[in-house]
């Protein structure tokens, strides 16, 4: 009996308990309601990457660019079309033997209400050239000299012509601020107020949350609508995407494919793909270093090209891009327009495992008695390690395919997984490269074919180039290029580089990923559509252009 | 006296346990594969210079046992160095991350602990019927659920659907207060999803652990010596039984407490909450080993003490530990 009735009074308390929870709800979510300011003014930008630093000069993040390009200003910066547009220079011209480039520069103040001169332009390129410091001084490596004849004019003089303008990738700096540092303080500084000459000052980044700019008045171009913009963290990409459709974010602009796709459709949301400048790769150990611990059998072109013929890139796109991509072929992408070079099928080394065997039957690699692994002429079976990072699952998924499109040719592969940062260390380990074959992807840095197709360089050992090749005729296409400033001239170089390099076949290129992005299309309108993406793009214009609905 | 010379020692074992751990930590990550330059590299060309220039900046340049003393020595004027990503002073950052860990463990530990407890003291003393079952049944269906999908299950009934709460972060991204008060209604509504995800994966095991070892009292010979002596039921349950049952729940919340701080890791993902757990995730990934190394100096500062307060709780709730 006692039992009894307690259980009822249980019961009617977990019943009060449950009536009370959605009025508590309402209450709290009436207050943020109240506590939200209005949305029109603000561009909420939904991401799940953080930016690593504020300073220009040691970030390494496409997020902390992201950022910094509206609190910035570059001499000449991207228009919606990705062609070059006035930024702090109004105009620019190349002297004949295009190793000097004179800028004429505007008036403009910093957030800090000191004017911009030239002298600050002088001060951000000596200082990048002098200390060897940033991700830019790529761009003055053959800078002789920086000098302002005038307060508006800057003259760079370059050792060689410049095919790219470093006008396009430089953000100026303010000399009263950065002087008097050296190489070590600048690595230390976090930056953490920024002062820029651009549309946007910095206000804050609550680390693991979100970073706030608001509109500089005082920016010498047309005024932007949006007071402010916002980017918020998460750190689950379900519930970003859920935000997007809940109206918490007005834009994302990497959303991952199966979560993409499910908002395809969902009200008042519009999502949009565009081509990107980023592909991902399969790499194929050909150092010649001595060291190296790569399978010597590698360096053999037949079995490289054999790799390659044996996978079908179209199902690696269906498959493990879930169809949100391109099949890919040379090193730059479909993005880059006309500098992507178009292979016709038949010419690719692709989807053709028939292929693959007659070349390595020909070559002396051939079954022993009931083996399913081909053997070389030396004896040593066609067996190699492949490595993937495990949390890219759509490079753990190419790779499963890639090893099972192998096996069938009589090419073994065993597939291991490591962390970003370990098979970074394994790759890079530039004194004793102890590794076959590795999958990851590369993200051009600029607009330019420069960059990717600088990877390759026997100069870049060390650096940026993955797969230890090296070859002088290559370098000698690359170095053509890059002083090349006849458009059409250096387009053909350019081509003629993708193709060299596409027929070494240390790369086996899988895609081009799409860029997939979303937006509220009930707060703000204009977003434009281009390659690369409306935002996290090289250009800043669709924060400038878009206006409330 | 003896009692100060007992809590002496615990002391020198605090702090021998604290170099170990110090010790391991830095041996542990330094051996590591990867390399916090290298991942930096990647991302642009880089000159061998500014190589040269970073690697000398994160004191890389020496060899292990000289980074191994600058390290211990740093440590004892209280520098935790210079965090690698952020290149902002690991003190610095570690306090804001600390900070919202403890906000966001604070009420859920509380509820867990006490509710549990009550949940599984009410169990024990109705054991064998309805409420009993009711309750044994809920806490192993809690227990079994995964902490990961019950935070999108509840931030997708409550959040998307119902429009009930916010489901990330920590506060409304841009919002202007017009009080201090709104501000506080504003966390406080951006707690809820998680807190009860924590609560309702957690507080099974106190509620099991309290009805088990309230049941073991229970059936002393002592409590019906309570009973004979005529003093009320309730009196009976809370002063004898209870205090005597006790001691494994103040053993499990110790354990729950030095748990908890390494930072609610699934849930802080669900719901984007900028704590510990993210913190140390992102710096392993990125070889950060100042955070790294930081903020499990601060786990084990924080398990160390936690057993430490049990040990002299232990003492304060049974004689028996006292006089031994």
């Amino acid at each position: 009996m006692s039992s009894e009735s307690s259980r009822r009074t249980f019961l009617k308390r977990a019943g009060v308990l449950a009536l009370a929870v959605p009025g508590v709800a309402a209450t709290l979510d009436a207050c943020a309601a109240v506590a939200t300011s209005a949305k029109a003014s603000t561009i909420r930008v939904g991401w799940a990457i953080e930016p690593d630093t504020m300073n220009p000069l040691t970030t390494y993040s496409t997020e902390a660019v992201e950022v910094l390009q509206l609190v910035y200003d570059n001499l000449i910066h991207y228009s919606l079309k990705l062609e070059p547009e006035p930024g702090l220079a109004t105009s620019w011209e190349y002297s004949a033997d295009g190793k000097t480039i004179t800028y004429k520069l505007r008036q403009a103040t910093w957030h800090d209400g000191k004017p911009f001169t030239a002298a600050d332009a002088v001060f951000t390129f000596n200082l990048i050239r002098s200390k060897q410091i940033s991700q830019y001084a790529q761009w003055v490596a053959d800078l002789s000299s920086a000098q302002a004849p005038d307060d508006r004019t800057l003259v760079l003089e370059f050792s060689a012509p410049q095919a790219f303008n470093p006008g396009l990738a430089v953000p100026i700096l303010p000399q009263h601020i950065w002087q008097g540092m050296s190489a070590s303080d600048i690595q230390k500084d976090a930056n953490s107020q920024p002062i820029g000459t651009g549309p946007y000052k910095f206000v804050n980044w609550k680390h693991g949350q979100s970073i706030e700019i608001a509109r500089n008045d005082g920016w010498w171009g047309t005024k932007p609508a949006a007071e402010k913009i916002t980017w918020i963290l998460f750190q689950n990409e379900d519930v970003m995407g859920q935000s997007l459709r809940t109206g918490a974010v007005d834009i994302c602009p990497e959303i991952p494919p199966t979560i993409w796709d499910g908002l395809e459709g969902a009200t008042k949301v519009k999502t949009v793909s565009m081509e990107s400048f980023s592909f991902h790769h399969i790499g194929i150990n050909v150092s010649d270093n001595a060291q190296s611990g790569g399978n010597p059998l590698l360096k053999d072109l037949t079995v490289r090209q054999a790799l390659s013929y044996a996978v079908d890139r179209q199902q690696l796109v269906n498959v493990a891009l879930a169809g949100h991509g391109e099949p890919g072929s040379v090193i730059l992408p479909v993005g880059f327009g006309d500098w992507h070079l178009d292979i016709p099928q038949d010419k690719q080394l692709d989807a053709n495992p028939a292929k693959a065997e007659e070349l390595l039957e020909a070559a002396g690699y051939k079954y022993q008695g009931s083996a399913t692994v081909r053997t070389a002429p030396n004896g040593k079976p066609l067996s190699f390690r492949l490595i993937a990072i495990e949390t890219t699952s759509v490079d753990v998924a190419a790779a499963q395919i890639f090893r099972d499109a192998c096996a069938k040719v009589g090419i073994e592969l065993t597939l291991t997984t490591l962390d970003a940062n370990t098979l970074g260390a394994t790759v890079y380990n530039a004194k004793a490269p102890n590794w076959d074959i590795f999958v990851w992807g590369w993200d051009s840095g600029v607009y330019d074919p420069d960059y990717l197709l600088g990877v390759p360089l026997c100069s870049q050992i060390g650096s940026n180039n993955d797969v230890y090749y090296c070859n002088r005729e290559y370098d000698q296409l690359y170095n053509e290029q890059s002083v090349e400033i006849d458009r059409a001239k250096r387009l053909a170089l350019v081509h003629e580089a993708e193709q060299f390099y596409y027929d070494a076949a240390s790369y086996i290129i899988m895609w081009y990923q799409d860029k997939l992005q979303g937006y509220r299309t009930d707060t703000w309108k204009g977003w434009t559509p281009i390659r690369g993406g409306m935002i996290l793009n090289f250009t800043r214009d669709n924060y400038l252009k878009v206006q409330p609905v | 006296m003896s009692r100060l010379r007992y809590i002496a020692g615990k002391c020198v074992w605090l702090v021998v346990t604290l170099y170990c751990v110090v010790t391991f930590n830095f041996v542990l990550f330094h051996v590591l594969p990867g390399n916090p330059v290298r991942l930096l590299a990647r991302s642009g060309h880089l000159t061998p210079q500014a190589v040269a220039d970073i690697t000398r900046v994160y004191g890389l340049n020496h060899s292990l046992p000289d980074q191994y003393v600058i390290y211990l020595g740093n440590l004892l004027h209280g520098d935790l160095g210079i965090s690698y990503t952020y290149r902002e002073p690991v003190s610095q950052l570690l306090g804001q991350y600390l900070g919202n860990t403890i906000l966001l463990l604070f009420a859920a530990t509380i509820l867990t602990i006490a509710g549990g407890t009550l949940f599984g003291v009410i169990a024990a003393n109705r054991r064998g019927g309805g409420y009993d079952s009711a309750t044994v049944t809920a806490s192993v269906i809690g227990w079994s659920l995964p902490t990961f999908w019950t935070g999108l299950i509840l931030a997708f009934v409550l959040g998307v659907w119902l429009h009930a709460f916010p489901i990330f972060g920590m506060e409304t991204p841009n919002a202007i207060y017009t009080s201090q008060f709104q501000r506080i209604e504003d966390i406080a509504s951006h707690l809820f999803l998680p807190t009860l995800t924590l609560v309702i994966v957690n507080i099974a095991q106190f509620v099991l652990v309290a009805r088990a070892s309230v049941i073991e009292v229970l059936a002393e010979d002592f409590m019906l010596t309570a009973t004979a002596k005529g003093l009320l039921p309730r009196r009976v349950l809370w002063r004898h039984a209870v205090r005597n049952a006790l001691l494994p729940i103040v053993t499990s919340s110790a354990l729950l407490i030095a748990l908890v701080v390494g930072g609610a890791i699934e849930v802080e993902t669900v719901f984007s909450w900028p704590g510990m757990g993210l913190l140390v995730y992102n710096a392993v990934l990125n070889r950060d080993y100042p955070v790294i190394e930081a903020a499990f100096l601060v786990f084990a500062i924080v398990v160390l003490i936690v057993n430490f307060a049990s040990d002299l709780l232990y003492q304060a709730l049974d004689p028996r530990v006292r006089e031994s």
